[in-house]
């Protein structure tokens, strides 16, 4: 589907926190399903909805910042990681905010 | 090339979108649901609900004109797919809303008269300016002006409305919460694609710009007439209905009044008009308040 998705089956996309794991030293997450429904059924889980005021990020999410969509990794997320956005179709690059310290995700046009 | 929509295909659409979230619905929601009787009853209640249904009404027409008319001007057949796709979406958004009016009980033969008379001609206008660009099949002021500006408006109005409607009003919220998901699409191609393109015509920018300034001004003056026709609030108010303390942004939309409210969702807007373009590299130009 795209060369940033973080999918566990086949060869790792360039660019990907799976290929960029190769040791396999991250922290690994099983996805569940959240109700996302807005891509087809065998990507849903690498999505959630943002809750708004109150919701947390964890090590394996970033933001979309095109649709605000979370996009989940099945590993914990680190600076250079590429992700795609399927809802949006967007590609991003995971980069660290310095004034805040947070993971952020950056449009690659 | 648009390289971002290798992956997106008329069978992608299929999967997330009807048979995705629009999956077992009618008309953007669950069956049998209905719009709540004091929408229906209550004079001040049912104008307001048609005046705000025609407003959406009126927007998805401009959206449906703009996105069909884009196809052929598209440079790229990926891009031309995905437009047909959009076309199809934002007709499915004429017909939610315009059923919408038909369930608060406008009657079809009517339908035109009601809409001529509560569409509000600021945001004909702004439909306007978007619209010349398509006419002139000007592809990338056009997808500007439709992707990034009218979408990104339509996408923090239809969640400022969910968060309003969803304690109250499930079937009009879900059929706003269809339509988010389908703008987000929407948005991304936008972005997407006129990040490539202005690297490739680097010349267009003041032009955009100025076409942002403008649609931005008659959005402002779209909000002030909208929010300062409604009589909502009070009529709440007066008849002792609690309001719905629903959250946006961080804000307690049921504790505002209609002018907090308008510049609580201009600044949104208006915010998010100034991330999308910065990111693209345009120069957000402030428009004057109306």
């Amino acid at each position: 589907m795209s060369s940033a998705l973080d999918v566990d089956e086949g060869e790792p996309a360039a660019g990907s926190p799976a290929a960029n794991d190769p040791k396999g030293e991250r922290q690994r997450f099983v996805l569940d399903d959240t109700g996302f429904d807005e891509v087809p059924k065998k990507y849903r889980r690498f999505y959630r909805k943002w809750k708004g005021a109150g919701d947390r990020l964890a090590a394996n999410e970033v933001i979309c910042p095109v649709c605000k969509v979370v996009i989940r990794s099945s590993r914990t997320l680190l600076p250079g990681d590429r992700v795609y956005c399927m809802p949006c179709m967007s590609r991003l690059v995971v980069a660290r905010n310095e004034a805040t310290g947070d993971l952020e995700a950056l449009v690659a046009y | 090339m648009a390289d971002f929509l290798s992956g997106y295909s008329i069978q992608n659409w299929l999967e997330s979108c009807p048979q995705g979230y629009l999956e077992g619905t009618v008309y953007g929601h669950k069956p049998g649901e209905q719009e709540i009787e004091l929408l229906k009853t209550n004079p001040v209640l049912h104008e307001d609900a048609i005046r705000t249904t025609v407003q959406l009404v009126v927007g998805e027409r401009a959206a449906l004109a703009a996105s069909s008319g884009l196809i052929n001007s598209a440079p790229d057949e990926a891009s031309k797919r995905f437009l047909a796709t959009q076309t199809l979406d934002e007709a499915r958004h004429v017909e939610i809303f315009t059923q919408r009016l038909y369930d608060l009980g406008v009657r079809k033969e009517d339908l035109e008269s009601t809409i001529a008379r509560f569409a509000n001609p600021n945001l004909v206008k702004f439909a306007g300016v978007l619209l010349e660009k398509v006419d002139k099949k000007d592809f990338v002021a056009g997808v500007v002006g439709q992707n990034i500006v009218l979408e990104g408006m339509a996408f923090s109005v239809f969640e400022m409305m969910y968060a309003l409607n969803e304690p109250m009003n499930p079937k009009f919220a879900q059929t706003l919460s269809g339509t988010i998901a389908d703008e987000r699409r929407h948005v991304g191609f936008g972005e997407n694609r006129i990040g490539s393109l202005l690297k490739e015509h680097p010349e267009r920018k003041p032009d955009i710009e100025k076409m942002q300034k403008d649609m931005s001004y008659f959005m402002l003056a779209t909000f002030a007439d909208a929010f300062g026709e409604t009589r909502a609030v009070d009529e709440l108010e007066r008849i002792g209905q609690e309001r719905s303390h629903a959250q946006f942004h961080g804000a307690d939309l049921g504790a505002m009044d209609p002018k907090e409210m308008e510049d609580l969702l201009a600044a949104t807007v208006l915010k998010e008009f100034k991330t999308r373009l910065g990111r693209l590299g345009l120069q957000y130009q402030t428009p004057a308040r109306p």
